[in-house]
């Protein structure tokens, strides 16, 4: 066995030792990338780890709600279930479709157009392919969710519109946000420095589920109810299915506020209600705090159906019926205020001192002035009337003659105090301001002087003179007031943005003011008056104050003045003239004044019992019910806005 | 079949008191780990959810298997080595003929039922034939230059055939084995630095004309990962973005975000390294490399202890075996070598691997029992 001592003298533990350096040499290797790795690069590697597997997806704000004056809600949302996706996302667009098609009714001509949404945007944009699923359609869906990678089904927070049509020209609707809007959000960024900025902005404008006010106090308030627009964090694995939303945080979209409007919805809808077939507007305001509880313009239309889109056919329907329903009547549209003007000469005229309210102006049923025969409204005349009688008699004859004495600008001077010939920012788009005209307005206007014959037209509220039914409506609570101060009107509950104090001058004195009102009860309380049956308002005893008014649609011809003016109900609807009524109630403490204008009514019959109901109605409503809201305008989130 | 035994205290008992338990517990403390890893990289994805309970049962069968081959003496080693060297090599024959395909390459040989996969048998038949063969050369007289060139045959063969299948890390591993018994066996350290040169010489020459386009591509992802961000870059990134991003201690048992999120592609076989490192951090995977360390120290103070000569060679030729599948798996995995699809032992899920290493850390254990006996071998059986 001598040969095994040999196989001892082979150097083995050198040998081991040489590959145990080795191994050691390796693994220190390995240590040091693991050191460069792990230790000296943790926080690139963990940011990668992160943007691995964060994705951000456009995080559309939840509107803020709107209420009326009592929590009841005017815009709310309900939940919809919508699909939609990115090109980016899918594997195969028409595919896709193809396969959607399958289980839910989508036509061959709305896969094209789909496709051409799809190429048309960003591949990173996502596009709406159905909206609103049904239930049935929803659980289709759901069972073939896995075959369709890419598409979202989402439930979303749909506009919804409980009180529809009372509220169409006030609340207004939102919709898809369009071009201009798009390019108006954009305005002032550079699209070099702000690419993050514009393809955030754009992400969730052109999100499916993001909708933009388009009318109304959607519109107006649309900074204060659309919130911020954000990132929603999630983590998705490796196969891009989402595992859970990160907790929000500041990059998340931040929530509208909710807006309270001071109209009662309740209220609003009966005057709809009132109006019936006749089209025209009515306003109602709290005399006191200038809250404004309804503001109707009839007829109205649906402002769901703007929502998801309207379409063309039932969008040219409603623009061209005769009797406009698209139109904010109340708001926007202005009308001659025919008598319901006479208090405002009146009140001219005492103040000027150019008569008072004993003087006696004879009425023989027409006025004669520069070669021109002016007729009052009663052809056999009134007789001799004071202002009292005048305005409860409306007798054309002596505001003509006291028109004369005041001029245009008195006049003008005056209308504006008590609030005409202004728009008001009440929180929602348009507002008509109306025409008071004056000698500086026609230059301006027709680059003509003032002509005298044209002041006694603006003494009975014809002519150039135009008001809204909300102006209207400002100037019978400013009539009403004992206090002499000049109401202003507020609809909704979080603060304007416009100050609202544009005073023209003072109010005339209180014993003017007690004049006025006193011509106003008479006309509707006592024998003579245009009104007599608004008196009553049915309620507690109380008696409205009011006045009459008819604003002509149609020059009168020269054949009609010699051959007597025709009759109202024999001309065709487009021609009638405008009933108009004013007033306010309780006569003796003036809580409510009311505005009614009805198109083509004939005349004020038609506007005064719609007056007297919706008063009515108002004290029946009124409980003393606490608002739900607080007036803002002295609260800190004014500034908000 | 003169292999004679010198030895007494041998029975049965005693045996298993000497088995070298210490390396058998790091061994079993590795596989426990290996399932708590696997069940954390598989836990997000329901197709994966047995995996975990499989590998613990491998895992059982393995150490009774190991714990079996490990009582087995010296001698029966030795004997069956040349046999199991030549069958091995026929079976790669075989795959090169009949071979059915698998995983992209003929590696897999049908044989009725049983689909085996010689290039793994070959791995250890070839470090028992190699530890034989130099054993019986130094019983004989001293080792000659012409020996070795023997040697350098018997190693090239099965390299040749294995790299044709074509299987780029296994024949790799095969020739890294060969060549650690050439040195273990005595070859004189100028013609190992010589070889050594040449190897870095040619290299670039094998880059060229030796190896397929994929193999130059995985050679050159692993250079530059971001050459191919969606294919092997792409699983080199992520694996790098995960052990980075586990930093000193990592992110926590069940709470990396590359694994649970399913980032990293074979995360719970090749790639499980990463999912150690990203949820256990430097520590973990420091710590899980000290232990594989202790391991192969043990293992080599095992084959320094042999009076046999061939158990010397046998387990130092087992410890650079599994060393190799640690140390290309892990550098693999953290981009410092091309993808070549070398599993993590004991912890990545696999069978074939597990199996291997088991048995070459049989031999290490078997060679502690035997370590005082003298063993002489002559003759082919």
């Amino acid at each position: 066995m001598g040969r095994k001592r040999e196989v001892k003298e082979l150097d083995t533990t050198r040998r081991l030792f040489i590959a145990g350096a080795a191994g050691g040499l390796v693994s220190s290797v390995i240590v040091g990338r693991l050191v460069n790795l792990q230790l000296l690069n943790q926080e690139e590697f963990e940011a990668r780890a992160l943007v691995n597997q964060i994705s951000l997806v456009p995080g559309v704000p939840r509107r803020g709600l709107i209420f009326d004056r009592f929590g009841e809600p005017l815009a709310t949302h309900r939940t919809s279930w919508n699909v939609y996706s990115a090109r980016e996302d899918l594997p195969d667009l028409e595919e896709t479709l193809a396969r959607i098609a399958e289980v839910v009714d989508l036509s061959p001509e709305r896969q094209e157009r789909l496709v051409q949404n799809f190429r048309r945007e960003q591949s990173f944009i996502p596009v709406s392919i159905l909206t609103d699923l049904t239930y049935e359609q929803f659980t289709r869906l759901s069972v073939m969710r896995p075959q369709l990678p890419g598409v979202t089904i989402e439930a979303s927070h749909a506009r919804s519109y409980p009180r529809g049509r009372d509220f169409a020209h006030v609340v207004g609707y939102v919709a898809r946000a369009n071009q201009s809007e798009i390019d108006a959000a954009l305005e002032g960024l550079d699209p070099e420095v702000d690419r993050q900025r514009i393809s955030r902005i754009q992400g969730v404008l052109k999100h499916p589920n993001m909708r933009v006010g388009r009318l109304g106090v959607e519109k107006e308030m649309d900074d204060w109810l659309g919130g911020t627009p954000g990132n929603h964090r999630y983590v998705r694995n490796a196969q891009g299915r989402t595992i859970r939303r990160l907790d929000d945080d500041e990059n998340a979209p931040k929530p509208g506020k909710d807006v309270h409007l001071t109209i009662d919805a309740d209220l609003q809808r009966e005057a709809i209600r009132l109006f019936g077939d006749h089209s025209g507007a009515a306003v109602l305001m709290d005399v006191n705090s200038g809250d404004i509880l309804t503001l109707a313009s009839n007829p109205t239309y649906d402002p769901n159906d703007f929502v998801n889109g309207i379409s063309s056919v039932d969008y040219n329907a409603l623009r061209e019926n005769e009797r406009a329903p698209l139109y904010h009547k109340a708001y926007d549209g202005v009308y001659p205020p025919g008598s319901t003007f006479k208090m405002i000469v009146g009140a001219a005229a005492l103040r000027a001192g150019l008569t008072d309210s004993s003087e006696r102006v004879y009425c023989p049923g027409h006025y004669d002035f520069g070669g021109r025969r002016f007729h009052c409204w009663e052809r056999r005349g009134h007789g001799s009337v004071n202002l009292k009688g005048a305005i409860q008699k409306s007798c054309d004859v002596y505001f003509y003659e006291i028109a004369r004495r005041l001029g245009p600008e008195r006049i003008a001077a005056e209308a504006r105090t008590f609030g005409l010939g202004i728009s008001y920012e009440l929180g929602m788009t348009g507002g008509a301001s109306g025409v008071v005209p004056n000698d500086d307005w026609k230059r301006r206007r027709f680059n003509e002087p003032w002509y005298d014959g044209e002041t006694l037209n603006y003494g009975i509220g014809q002519g150039y003179l135009t008001v809204s039914p909300l102006q209207l409506a400002v100037m019978t609570a400013r009539l009403a007031r004992t206090d002499g101060v000049a109401v202003m009107p507020r609809m909704v509950g979080v603060g304007d943005t416009v100050p609202q104090n544009r005073q023209f001058g003072a109010m005339p004195d209180a014993a003017i003011m007690q004049h006025l009102r006193e011509g106003m009860f008479a006309v509707t309380s006592e024998t003579g008056g245009t009104a007599l049956r608004a008196g009553d308002i049915n309620f507690n005893g109380y008696r409205m104050a009011g006045k009459t008014g008819t604003a002509q649609v149609r020059v009168i011809s020269a054949a009609e003045r010699v051959t007597g003016v025709i009759d109202n109900a024999d001309l065709p609807r487009r021609l009638r003239d405008h009933g108009l009524f004013v007033g306010f109630a309780p006569y003796d403490n003036p809580k409510y004044a009311v505005a009614v204008v009805v198109e083509h009514g004939g005349g004020s019959s038609s506007a005064y019992p719609i007056a007297r109901d919706l008063m009515h109605e108002a004290f029946v409503r009124d409980s003393g019910r606490a608002a739900s809201y607080q007036i803002a305008s002295n609260a800190t989130d004014t500034e908000a806005i | 079949m003169p292999t004679s035994f010198a030895q007494t205290n041998d029975d049965f008992v005693s045996r298993v008191f000497r088995l070298p338990w210490i390396m058998i517990l790091i061994m079993l403390g590795l596989g426990i780990f290996g399932v708590a890893v696997l069940y954390s990289s598989t836990i997000t994805n329901p197709i994966e959810a047995g995996l975990p309970a499989k590998h613990a049962v491998r895992l059982g069968i393995a150490f009774v298997f190991l714990f079996a081959l490990a009582m087995t003496p010296l001698g029966f080693w030795s004997a069956v080595s040349y046999t199991g060297y030549l069958g091995a090599l026929l079976l790669l024959v075989g795959v090169e003929f009949f071979g059915a395909m698998g995983g992209g390459a003929q590696r897999w040989l049908d044989i009725g039922p049983i689909r085996v996969q010689p290039s793994e048998f070959m791995k250890l038949a070839l470090l028992l034939a190699l530890a034989r063969f130099y054993h019986q050369v130094r019983a004989s007289g001293e080792v000659k230059f012409f020996h070795h060139i023997f040697a350098l045959l018997m190693i090239a063969a099965p390299v040749m055939l294995v790299f044709r299948q074509p299987d780029l890390g296994t024949s790799l591993m095969l020739a890294a084995t060969g060549f650690a018994v050439m040195f273990f066996a005595g070859m004189r350290y100028w013609i190992i630095i010589a070889g050594l040169v040449a190897v870095v010489l040619s290299a670039p020459l094998a880059y060229f004309y030796v190896l397929k386009d994929y193999q130059r591509e995985r050679v050159l992802t692993a250079i530059d990962p971001s050459r191919d961000p969606l294919g092997a870059g792409y699983q080199i990134q992520q694996a790098e973005i995960a052990i980075g991003s586990g930093g000193a201690e990592g992110r926590g048992y069940m709470q990396g975000t590359q694994s649970q999120l399913d980032y990293i592609p074979e995360q719970h076989t090749d790639f499980i390294f990463t999912v150690i490192a990203e949820e256990f951090g430097f520590v973990g995977s420091v710590g899980l490399i000290g232990a594989w360390i202790a391991l192969f120290a043990l293992g080599l103070m095992v084959a320094g202890r042999s009076r046999s000569h061939f158990g010397y060679l046998a387990s130092s030729g087992a410890v650079v075996t599994i060393a190799f599948y640690v140390f290309v798996n892990i550098a693999m995995v953290s981009g410092m070598l091309p993808v070549v699809g070398v599993p993590l032992p004991l912890i990545s899920y696999g069978g074939t691997a597990m199996l291997t290493v088991m048995a070459a850390f049989a031999v290490i254990c078997a060679t502690n029992l035997d370590r005082d006996k003298h063993l002489s071998i002559s003759g082919f059986f």
